[in-house]
């Protein structure tokens, strides 16, 4: 999770988050998330029951991943794809890259997949000398303003329409109208000729039937298609969880994917590739690689974390979360944002990286109710801050705490320290605490007293 | 069932035609063809007889994956037309499936897409259509898709035609 492209300036969460709230045409733009929040909900709604059939079927294939994996290996090889193992980012990347130099290619054609953010690709591409475009239009538009995606599914919900138009028609060399279909049709003109001249596309994996050997990729633009028929070679980039053990399950999950992701019913193409270009076929890629990518993913198996890599990326933890409805994705700087970010980013990187993005979490657990895949994610937040050197700083308080009210004599006695301390102790000294929170008052006689008095 | 599937595809900005007898369907692709432009890509797997025939002898060019420059001539195709394999109608969608002389890009390329289906190939569910599909066989790639290319990348207001076609058009078989 290196080769960060930081686009809100900041030390810390804390501070990013206060610079995006005080930023008026990002907040304007932020209020475009409530579009998808009532449709998602909709269908979200229709179908209550699968969320346990998903939830459970997420479970079964965490519980064997080694056993579906290799039954998945040998499925994609037994019809003509070539399976790659990657443990780090690094191992993923070279494997990539080998790939690309073995066939000269010169440009690369990217559809949208937050795990090839997550190995940041694109920039190791450019750095072998190739041309790597994203050709996502909410991607291209972040890709060529120099930033990252600020939301899995929208990646430049942070852009207004005349921010977007000014970053096309920079690219553009002319004026264009603040306009989307005009803004659209430019893109797509300008893409088609990438399309035409790229010899490698490169896609995520939304699922992977370990049973039939398929590749499942869900798509609304047409994009990812062209990545997967143009090009004479195709690199999957699949993160090891994205198994599912049948093609039957993906008849349960997608509906729940895309209807927590955009509220659509199923996104508008759905492509399950099988095999590369079949004989006697005029299109689809000579070659289809399928890189494995573990990247710290398989130690969180039988740990109180394991649930997290049941998420299938929907978004919808994102939509809902008061934090980042206010703060957007690059406050969290990480590929990775929102509820499910917050407990991702600091277990991929293994601890070094976003330790403080736990804390920056009011644990209202509208996470925990949007997740499909009923993740836990409130209750990991929290298990992830007991975790952290600012957590353990403070237990000897909480512990000196947890023993004063064990017992009514001293818990009598600390409270009534609690009263006169409330009046003498100057408020600057509390000022850690209450800078966010109120600091609540003690009553000056305390309920018991009260209780005793009027039932003597 | 073909009812709901024909709404779906209508909300999600298909045009749905019929169902209808083929000789009927013969006629209403050449006008749709027609008014989309003066240059057709036409799969093989549509399942109606001589219907490049018919296409040419309404006076469009159409090109066919096995003849030469396929992918130049369906680069300038104003409409692809193909058949399907299989259609769901809950949630709805058309399933094309890749084979010789039934390519993946003409579905894709031109700005409009013409899908000629047998109103028995559609079934309940998405997973009636996977068991199907794989008893059949899984070709190399099948793509379901459920309406014109779509984007809510600006603003979160739905654009169509971003790079797939804008316009999809269902012409079912009775």
């Amino acid at each position: 999770m290196s080769g960060h492209r930081i686009t809100t300036p900041g030390r810390d969460f804390q501070e990013r988050s206060a610079r995006a709230v005080a930023d008026p045409q990002l907040q304007h733009a932020l209020r475009n998330l409530d579009r998808r929040l009532r449709t998602a909900e909709e269908v979200a709604a229709a179908h209550p029951e699968w969320k346990e059939r998903a939830a459970a079927i997420r479970r079964e294939t965490l519980a064997d991943l080694d056993g579906w994996l290799l039954r998945l290996e040998r499925a994609l090889a037994d019809r003509g794809m070539h399976v790659h193992r990657a443990e780090t980012a690094d191992d993923a990347r070279d494997i990539v890259l080998d790939i690309a130099r073995a066939h000269g290619a010169r440009t690369v054609v990217k559809g949208k997949s937050m795990a090839t953010e997550e190995i940041d690709l694109g920039t190791a591409l450019e750095a072998a000398g190739m041309r790597a475009i994203e050709t996502d239009l909410g991607e291209y538009i972040v890709q060529l303003a120099g930033e990252r995606p600020s939301h899995m599914i929208t990646p430049a919900i942070h852009k207004t329409l005349p921010q977007i138009r000014d970053v096309l028609a920079h690219e553009a060399g002319h004026e264009l109208p603040v306009d989307r279909e005009a803004l659209t049709a430019w893109a797509r003109d300008r893409l088609r000729i990438e399309f035409l001249r790229a010899d490698l596309g490169i896609t995520g994996v939304n699922f992977a039937a370990a049973d039939t050997g398929t590749l499942v990729l869900v798509t609304n633009e047409g994009n990812g298609r062209y990545c997967t028929t143009l090009p004479r070679v195709h690199i999957a980039v699949m993160p090891v969880e994205k198994v599912v053990p049948r093609l039957a399950d993906v008849a349960v999950l997608l509906p729940l994917l895309t209807g927590h992701a955009t509220g659509q019913r199923l996104s508008n193409y759905v492509t399950m590739l099988s095999g590369p270009r079949g004989a006697g076929e005029v299109d689809g890629p000579d070659e289809l690689h399928v890189v494995f990518l573990d990247n710290r993913r398989r130690v969180l198996l039988g740990t109180k974390f394991e649930d997290m890599l049941a998420c299938i990326r929907c978004g919808a933890c994102l939509n809902v979360c008061p934090v980042y409805r206010h703060v957007s994705g690059h406050a969290y700087d990480a590929v990775y944002s929102g509820p499910m970010g917050k407990v991702l980013t600091p277990l991929l990187s293994g601890g070094a990286e976003g330790a403080d993005l736990p804390f920056g979490s009011s644990l209202c657990r509208a996470c925990n109710d949007a997740c499909p895949v009923q993740i836990p994610l409130a209750d990991m937040i929290v298990h992830l801050r007991a975790g952290t050197a600012t957590a353990r700083r403070a237990r000897p308080a909480w512990q000196a705490w947890s023993r004063a009210w064990a017992s009514p004599r001293s818990y009598r006695a600390t409270t009534a320290l609690a009263r006169l301390g409330a009046r003498f102790v100057p408020r600057r000294l509390l000022r850690g605490w209450t800078a966010t929170r109120d600091l609540p008052m003690p009553a000056r006689v305390p309920f018991r007293t009260r209780w005793d008095r009027e039932h003597s | 069932m073909i009812d709901r599937f024909i709404e779906e595809l209508r909300t999600n900005a298909c045009v749905v035609h019929g169902p209808m007898e083929i000789a009927v369907a013969r006629g209403v692709i050449v006008e749709r063809a027609r008014a989309a432009g003066a240059r057709a890509a036409c799969n093989g797997d549509v399942p109606l007889p001589a219907l490049v025939q018919d296409l040419r002898h309404a006076g469009l060019d159409v090109c066919t994956a096995d003849e030469g420059g396929w992918s130049t001539r369906l680069a300038g195709a104003d409409t692809g037309i193909t058949g399907a394999r299989i259609a769901v109608a809950d949630p709805a969608a058309i399933g094309l499936a890749a084979a010789p002389g039934s390519p993946r890009a003409t579905s894709l390329v031109p700005h409009t897409h013409l899908c000629v289906l047998r109103v028995t190939d559609v079934v309940p569910t998405l997973a009636d259509a996977f068991a199907q599909v794989v008893a059949h066989g899984l070709p190399s790639a099948l793509t379901w898709i459920s309406g014109p290319s779509r984007t809510g990348d600006l603003e979160m207001i739905l654009t169509l035609g971003v790079h797939g076609p804008r316009t999809v058009e269902v012409v079912l078989l009775a």
